[in-house]
């Protein structure tokens, strides 16, 4: 069967009634888990996973697929409005969303995340239609040498995340790499840095890292204005997006599609790139970029378009592999086992209702989200005119249910205030937490696959330099830290971060 | 209407009846039920737990809710359980990792995996089982043996983690044979999996549900399986002791309280457990999940979980795997 036949044949079996109903249940449920800062997919998806013993496995499936790219949706909501990421790809996007929101364009920063969402979940849907097997031989070329010069490289670049000095900057990144080694060791199964608590022998949270650092240290700053207290000062502005910010966005969107899914192919850290990724590649090539850190449309419409092609891309692994690129699909695998089926490499001959009809649903799903999530804007939007006296008690609320959840331990609940303390000291010294957290995440990968290369050659260095995919992130790695750091190429941090 | 005293003394007796029915020993379970999974959703040991925890509810006509409580290799969650109350009301899957090896591998852990719970019943054990990627050359373990002592810091093997059951087994596999093992941790079977299956490890020793699908889509090559006969499901692949090494190794897991459950309460855990794990449909799902269902007396649940502190105890010191 043709590409077309496969999916006319996926289609028809999305687009039963009972294949529709869950996939809108899905997205509503997730859209609704997205907006609850810190309340996670997993912790959904695993409350409702019973649910899904009694459905067919195609069912099942793309009503958990509709939970999973439904948060995604969500999670940039309160992105944009409130400052409050709810896992990685998120963070990039209170960067200049949460700036649009503060100078009146919430409403448009929250369509530009659905419209490029959307736009980059069709491609991305598209490129696992066509090319899924295909794309599988990428992310098995890719060895541990590889993984760790692609971190090393996102590491190196996060440094342009920094609105401010670059050497603090550095210093957000390592410091977040030393909080991400908090934990068991993956080698030798030691504790580093627990210091005798167990809470901490999984590592550090990072919902409430997040959610600390970002969400509850901006509600600590604005409590300091009394000005601000009761309402949001400025106009909410046109909910709809200008005939100039379309026109910014859509470039943009582009690229961040294109970051999005090829990033989002690579098990394993791939998806937490892509919307930082993207969010550089704009930094370094919108015309724009001036505008950035003061609320530039193209940061939000880049990123959010990566993080949803990469959403969409991941699945390649877990279809085509049977592997979980992450604790959803890992989740997800869980299901289909129970229903009897191996997720692997036989999926696509052995069950190709279900291996075509996720496929279809995926985009049914965005179609969907699309529908759900424009009308909503302006509701969303009315939430800043809360006043703050009901608004933050809310959110806190919120913020604490969600910590608690992820593991179901108060130990979380803690860890996110001192956070919050700290988000707000850092914030004071001018020291920003985006590059921290991207130290947080990479940073233990890149030890793991590091060690893991180390192991594996004998101790050979060698091997970073001997494997052309590693050797090239090296090399474009290197030349990104001389174009920084160089005194005769550098007029100014300003112009070497744009240039 | 009724006069407002009334309504107060019946509810007063409404809200005492559940003591003194409990008092008496008769309606245990009168609320619903914790169960502890000390693992993140979605593994084989929770997906069990939910299928049990359904059943269970039924038979009890109380819920039996699941809550994971995931951490520091399963300690986290078999340490909350060690101190709750022994009403019946909270209870924990216990298992291979929290109760079996767990107790040699933490020197400050905060239960003793015999004295502080009352063991009800065992739910399925799963064999391991030692993969390789399809361009390995050796075909018996014999061959695996002679190779791994031709390479001067010997054969990378592939597991699920440090001071796991499946690091664990190679380092006996070792032990056994003399093989020499050039250990690769991962962060889990899942990516362990992917890099067998691109050749960065030629061998990987897993537990046979998450290896099955790659083992039936041929991604990976069966060398050998950890149980006593072949497996139904897997006749081609031989078993350790086929190849001339005695080895017979699973995962496991079941249903334990806090220490001090009343008799009672256990025997009657064991017996609705028993109950579930016989229907077609939970037999039928175990299957899938790779497992084989052994029912086993509370009393003879606490023997084998003994028998197994005692033999992993030796493993873990020779591995050289510690958490302080």
């Amino acid at each position: 069967m043709d590409i077309l036949g496969n999916l006319a044949h996926g289609f028809s079996v999305a687009l039963s009634f009972n294949n529709l109903l869950f996939a809108l249940v899905g997205a509503l449920i997730g859209t609704a888990i997205g907006v609850l800062p810190g309340i996670g997919p997993v912790a959904t998806i695993s409350l409702l996973l019973p649910i899904t013993f009694g459905q067919p496995a195609t069912t099942a499936i793309i009503m958990l697929a509709g939970i999973y790219y439904g948060a995604q949706y969500g999670g940039s909501t309160t992105a944009i409005l409130l400052n409050l990421p709810g896992e990685i790809s998120s963070v990039v996007t209170t960067l200049e969303g949460y700036k649009m929101a503060r100078n009146g364009r919430a409403g448009a920063a929250l369509a530009t995340s659905a419209l490029s969402s959307f736009f980059a979940g069709t491609v991305a849907t598209i490129v696992v239609a066509g090319s899924g097997p295909l794309l599988t031989s990428v992310a098995l070329s890719f060895g541990p040498a590889d993984y760790f010069s692609l971190m090393l490289l996102g590491l190196i670049i996060s440094a342009v995340l920094a609105q401010g000095s670059v050497i603090k900057s550095i210093g957000m990144v390592v410091f977040g790499v030393a909080l991400g080694l908090v934990g068991t060791d993956v080698q030798t199964g030691q504790q580093r840095f627990t210091f005798g608590i167990p809470e901490l022998s999984d590592g550090i949270s990072f919902v409430a890292l997040a959610m600390g650092m970002f969400g509850i240290a901006e509600i600590i700053l604005n409590l300091e204005k009394p000005e601000a207290r009761s309402v949001l000062k400025t106009e909410v502005g046109s909910l709809w997006l200008t005939r100039e910010e379309f026109r910014r966005a859509t470039p943009s969107t582009l690229r961040g599609t294109l970051v999005g899914t090829v990033l989002g192919i690579l098990p394993g850290g791939g998806a937490a790139l892509s919307s930082f990724g993207s969010y550089m590649m704009e930094r370094k090539v919108s015309k724009n970029r001036h505008l950035f850190g003061s609320g530039a449309i193209e940061g939000v419409a880049g990123p959010e378009a990566a993080n949803n092609a990469a959403a969409q891309t991941s699945f390649i692994p877990l279809l085509t592999l049977g592997i979980p690129a992450n604790a959803v699909m890992a989740l997800m695998v869980g299901a289909l086992i129970i229903q009897g089926i191996q997720p692997g490499p036989r999926m696509v001959e052995a069950q190709p209702d279900l291996f075509w009809g996720l496929i279809a649903s995926m985009w049914i799903g965005n179609v969907m989200l699309l529908i759900i999530n424009l009308p909503m804007i302006g509701m969303w939007v009315k939430l800043l005119q809360v006043p703050y006296k009901f608004l933050y008690p809310a959110i806190l609320v919120f913020c604490c249910i969600g910590a608690y959840s992820v593991n179901n331990n108060v130990f979380d609940v803690y860890s996110t205030v001192i956070f919050a303390v700290f988000g707000y000291m850092c914030n004071k010294l001018k020291l920003e937490p985006a590059p921290m957290l991207i130290g947080f995440v990479l940073g233990p990968m890149m030890e793991e696959h590091l060690r893991r290369a180390m192991l594996l050659s004998r101790g050979d260095v060698m091997v970073f330099i001997e494997r052309p995919i590693s050797a090239s992130m090296l090399a474009i790695g290197a030349i990104a830290l001389a174009a920084m750091l160089l005194p005769n190429l550098r007029k100014g941090k300003e112009a070497a971060l744009s240039g | 209407m009724l006069p407002r005293r009334a309504w107060l003394a019946g509810g007063a007796v409404f809200a005492a009846l559940p003591a003194i029915a409990c008092a008496q020993g008769k309606s245990w379970p009168a609320q619903p039920i914790r169960l502890i999974v000390p693992f993140a959703p979605g593994g084989t040991t929770d997906l069990a737990a939910r299928l049990v925890s359904q059943g269970l509810g039924d038979r009890l006509g109380q819920p039996v809710v699941v809550e994971n409580r995931p951490g520091a290799g399963a300690t986290l969650g078999a340490a909350q359980v060690a101190q709750a109350a022994p009403d019946g009301l909270t209870l924990i899957v216990s298992n291979i990792a929290s109760h079996g090896i767990a107790p040699s591998l933490y020197r400050d852990l905060r239960y003793d995996p015999l004295r502080d719970f009352t063991h009800i019943a065992l739910l399925i054990e799963t064999p391991s089982v030692f993969v390789a990627n399809q361009r390995f050359p050796p075909g018996d373990l014999g061959e695996v043996v002679r190779l791994s002592q031709e390479q001067p810091r010997g054969l990378d093997i592939a597991s699920s983690g440090s001071g796991s059951s499946n690091h664990l087994l190679i380092v006996q596999f070792g032990q056994m044979t003399g093989a020499r093992v050039n250990h690769v941790p991962y962060r889990g079977a899942g990516p362990a999996m992917t890099d067998g299956i691109a050749d960065v490890v030629p061998m990987m020793s897993d537990s046979l549900p998450s290896a099955a699908g790659h083992l039936q889509a041929g991604a990976v090559r069966g060398m050998a399986v950890a149980t006593a006969a072949r497996h139904p499901a897997f006749s081609a692949v031989p078993t350790f002791r086929d190849q001339g090494v005695d080895l017979v190794s699973s995962s496991w897991f079941g249903i334990s309280g806090p220490a001090g459950l009343p008799p009672a309460v256990a025997e009657r855990l064991n017996r609705e457990i028993s109950t579930v794990l016989a229907e077609p449909g939970t037999q039928r799902r175990f299957a899938e999940l790779g497992g084989l269902v052994r029912p086993l007396s509370p009393a003879t649940y606490a023997e084998f979980i003994a028998g197994e502190v005692a033999r992993w105890a030796p493993i873990v010191q020779a591995s050289g795997a510690r958490a302080d």
